[in-house]
This record gives structure tokens, C-alpha cells and sequence, in this order.
């Protein structure tokens, strides 16, 4: 057992315990506590991380507006594990301080988003993981007006596996790796 | 018998040697023995993760759809379910059916309620390590030897076919086996029902550090069935220090059992070969 297991509300698998079925996933030591958890139903795995993996993975949408909606959906679910996580990814992805600040609600939209698009493309994603109902006419004509529609369609999925990562995070309390912590308090977005 | 699939994939992969023919399930994890080399820390107190009879007729039935050809059932001590027996002989309707039981539930007027087991297709497999009534007792519990000598000859006199199963901890060739096989003989049990295999270093054996130590590739890969998912081979559900090992799980899902099958072959597929017939477990 990982000297995680004390801090989750599920067990996390280690490669000693992990399920023969799941082997592959542990091939490379601990594989994070999403998968950890995820290994006490094996069958589960490939289906899931398949989905997750083409949910937040490479698009037609750009790396840096996938983790907008990553971002900002973990922020409104109020996801610790998620926001920490894709803190450090939003940096990796170039996004700078300002806007990660921002997307984290630390400051306004406005405040580090200058370009049209791009609000409009976070309002539509507020109005998609922050709300229940349809979203508003002016936040949709807005979105359509600078986005195609395939885009939107990818980045929905992108927030609907997020929303799952955000529950499933939260809900078992899964711990934030060290290394996360310690990187994002060397840029001070702790 | 129903009939059983000859063809598809679970079907072909027995055929060819690839998957064990047999699924095992565990009825059920409580015992009213604690074996010192228990693989399930059984005990009267040990949480029952019992297996119902519907479910257990819902494994035998699609069990011989996919091609498996035979059943198993062990535990914990399957006996004291009282309806067991009954669904034994329903799941015989599938499949030839071995149930292990260590014996002793079978004493004075309760050896009726193994009529059901009295029939083709069931083999009713009992216990014994030694042929000394104290040795075994030491590993079995008290009076364990005294139960056993009494029910396997009142079994057969039903009309049970009985297997008897011998545990050791040393080699499986010991002529020090030699006067426990001619009990078993004289108890009315043919040599090639009696089997003799070693102790797994699993469960309580393990706390233990007793008897041979096993990874996967020296189980026998059969199909196991559990209340808390399906496994690689029968001495995959094991218990230690009172957690449910998972090392050889191999689904959550148990129904429909083509979930498991395929999940086991995939990883049968993925591993290379083991050396279980040099370690003899079975
Ligand atoms: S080895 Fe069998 S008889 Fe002994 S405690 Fe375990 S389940 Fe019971």
C-alpha cells in the first residue's frame, strides 16, 4: 500500500496489490491515485482512462483553451486535486500566472483576458460546468460567433470528464501528489 | 447436462489448453475450522461474503454456454449453507461439480443432508492431512481426524463419490504419505480420488511462512467467482491480515460470466507461461 492510503477515502493500489488484469497500468511504479483507485474495479480501467485520455487529450481544440475548460470546471466544482493538478498542466500548456490566477477566480476574467474570443469561449464554459439549464442565448450566439461548433462539441466532453474527475477526486479525497504542491508554491500559485 | 458450447472463443482457448476447464466459486468465507494454513483466514467469525443460490445456478448455466466443463465450489466451509447441497445437484444439471468440505458437517444424523450430493456429476471433495489423528488435528482443529474417518465411508454408503484432498508441507512424493494413503484406500476411496498438493503461501499460511511461495504464473489460471469479483485461479481470493488480496483479481463484474472469461484469457495471453505443474498446485 502507498503511504497515500491513510489519506483517501478508497483504497489505492499499489504494484504489489494491483489486480493482475491491471498490470499494465503499473508497469512504470505508482500510476497516481486516479488510477490507483480506478484499479479496484480493473475492468473499468481501459474504458475509462480511454475516455479521459480522449477527453482532455490533443483536438481540434488548442491545449491552451482545453485547459481553460479543465481549469475553470475543476475551479467551479470546487475540485482541490483537479485544480492543483492542472495548475501545474495550464503552465506547461503556457498559459502565464495572470490568467491561471484568473481562470482559478483569484482575480477577474478581465482582468488577464484581453482577447474577445477567449472570454467568450470561458463564459460559455461557465455557463456549461458552473449552472444547471440551458445555456443563455447571449452566452451561446457568443461563443458561436467566434468558435465552430465542433470545437464547443469537443470541449463539452472535455468538461463532462472533467466534471467526473472533479467528483471523483473530491468524493474519495484522492491526495495531490508532493511534487504538484511543491512546483506550483515555486510559482506561487499554491 | 446442458449442452455444452464446443465452439467460441473461451470454448476454443480450453480446447487448445490455453484456459483450465474448471470455474470455481467461493460459496462462502466462514468455516467452523481455522486451519493453521488457512489461504482465507476462514474462521466462525471470518465475514461470510456468500454467494447466493441463484447467482451460483446463473455461473453454472452460462459457465456451459461459453465451453467451460467443469464447476467447483469451496470456500470457507460450503457445508454450512444449509441449502447448498440443493443447488449442488441444480448446478450438476450444467456441469460435473467437485464441492470441498472439510468433513465435518456430515456427522451422526446430519449425513442426510448430503443426499442431494448422491448422484452423477458430483464429487464431494474432504481433507486429511495425515493419517495420524494428532498431526492432523494440530493443522485441522480438535476431533477433525475422528469426523472425517466417521463420514467419508457413510458417504460413500449413500452413494456420494468422495475425493479425499491431503495438504502437505512437505514433498508431494514423501513415502511418509504412504500409511495415509492406505487409510484413504481402506476408507473406500480409489487412489486416483485421492490428491495430494502443497501448501500455498497465501492468507494465513503466508503470516505464517508456511509452504510454497506462488505468483500467478504458478496458479492454475481457472475462473474463479467470488461475492467481491472474479479471479485468477482459486488461490487468487485469499485473505491477509484481514484484507481481500487483489493481486489476481481480475473483474468486479462476475454476471454475465463472458466479462470474466474474456477478461481472464486477455491476461492468461499477456503473461508468459508459469510453472505450476512443477509445484504441483491444484
Ligand atoms: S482450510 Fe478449509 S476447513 Fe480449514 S479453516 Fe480454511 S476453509 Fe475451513
Amino acid at each position: 500500500m502507498s503511504d497515500d492510503v491513510a489519506m483517501a477515502r478508497v483504497e489505492l493500489l499499489d504494484v504489489a496489490n494491483a489486480p493482475i488484469s491491471a498490470e499494465a497500468y503499473f508497469d512504470g511504479g505508482d500510476p497516481g491515485p486516479i488510477v490507483a483507485a480506478l484499479a479496484s474495479v480493473p475492468e473499468l480501467l481501459g474504458p475509462t482512462l480511454g475516455f479521459v485520455g480522449a477527453a482532455l487529450g490533443d483536438g481540434a481544440a488548442a491545449s491552451r483553451h482545453k485547459e481553460f475548460a479543465i481549469l475553470r470546471t475543476s475551479v467551479l466544482q470546487g475540485c482541490r486535486y483537479c485544480v492543483t493538478a492542472h495548475t501545474a498542466v495550464s503552465l506547461d500548456a503556457g498559459l502565464d500566472v495572470a490568467e491561471i490566477r484568473a481562470l482559478r477566480g483569484d482575480v477577474s476574467i478581465e482582468s488577464a483576458f484581453h482577447d474577445e474570443r477567449e472570454r467568450a469561449l470561458i463564459g460559455w464554459i461557465d455557463a456549461m460546468a458552473g449552472a444547471t439549464g440551458p445555456v443563455p442565448d447571449d452566452v451561446w450566439t457568443s461563443a458561436r460567433e467566434h468558435w465552430p461548433a465542433h470545437v464547443l462539441v469537443e470541449l463539452s466532453v472535455t468538461i463532462g470528464a472533467t466534471m467526473f474527475l472533479n467528483r471523483f477526486a473530491t468524493g474519495f479525497e484522492l491526495p495531490t501528489s508532493p511534487d504538484v504542491e511543491t512546483r506550483l508554491a515555486s510559482a506561487g500559485l499554491t | 447436462m446442458t449442452v455444452v458450447a464446443t465452439a467460441g472463443p473461451i470454448a476454443d482457448a480450453i480446447a487448445a489448453g490455453e484456459l483450465p476447464g474448471r470455474v470455481w466459486l467461493y460459496s462462502n468465507y466462514h468455516c467452523n475450522l481455522a486451519c493453521s494454513y488457512c489461504l482465507t483466514e476462514s474462521s466462525p467469525r471470518s465475514e461470510r461474503r456468500q454467494l447466493t443460490p441463484e447467482l451460483m445456478l446463473g455461473v453454472a448455466g452460462e459457465a456451459a454456454a461459453l465451453g467451460f466443463t467443469g464447476l467447483g465450489v469451496t470456500g470457507g466451509e460450503p457445508m454450512l449453507l444449509a441449502w447448498l447441497p440443493d443447488t449442488i445437484a441444480s448446478m450438476a444439471e450444467h456441469l460435473p461439480v467437485v464441492v470441498l468440505t472439510n468433513g465435518t458437517l456430515f456427522v451422526g444424523d446430519r449425513i442426510k443432508r448430503a443426499r442431494p450430493l448422491a448422484r452423477d456429476g458430483v464429487a464431494v471433495q474432504i481433507s486429511l492431512d495425515s493419517h495420524l489423528s494428532d498431526v492432523n488435528d494440530m493443522a485441522r482443529g480438535p476431533d477433525n481426524f475422528a469426523k472425517v474417518v466417521e463420514a467419508v465411508p457413510q458417504l460413500i454408503a449413500l452413494g456420494v463419490r468422495v475425493r479425499i484432498a491431503t495438504t502437505t508441507a512437505g514433498p508431494l512424493d514423501d513415502p511418509a504419505l504412504e500409511p495415509l494413503k492406505e487409510l484413504v484406500l481402506s476408507l473406500g476411496v480409489a487412489p486416483e480420488d485421492h490428491l495430494v498438493r502443497p501448501i500455498v503461501r497465501r492468507g494465513r499460511a503466508d503470516e505464517r511462512g508456511l509452504g510454497v511461495a506462488a505468483v500467478a504464473r504458478d496458479i492454475p489460471s481457472e475462473l474463479t467467482i467470488t461475492a467481491d469479483g472474479a479471479y485468477w485461479g482459486s488461490f487468487g481470493p485469499t485473505v491477509r491480515a484481514g484484507r481481500l488480496d487483489t493481486d489476481l483479481l481480475i473483474t468486479r463484474t462476475v454476471l454475465p460470466l463472458s466479462v470474466p472469461a474474456n477478461a481472464l484469457l486477455s491476461a492468461v495471453r499477456g503473461l508468459p507461461p508459469g510453472n505450476d505443474a512443477n509445484l504441483g498446485i491444484r
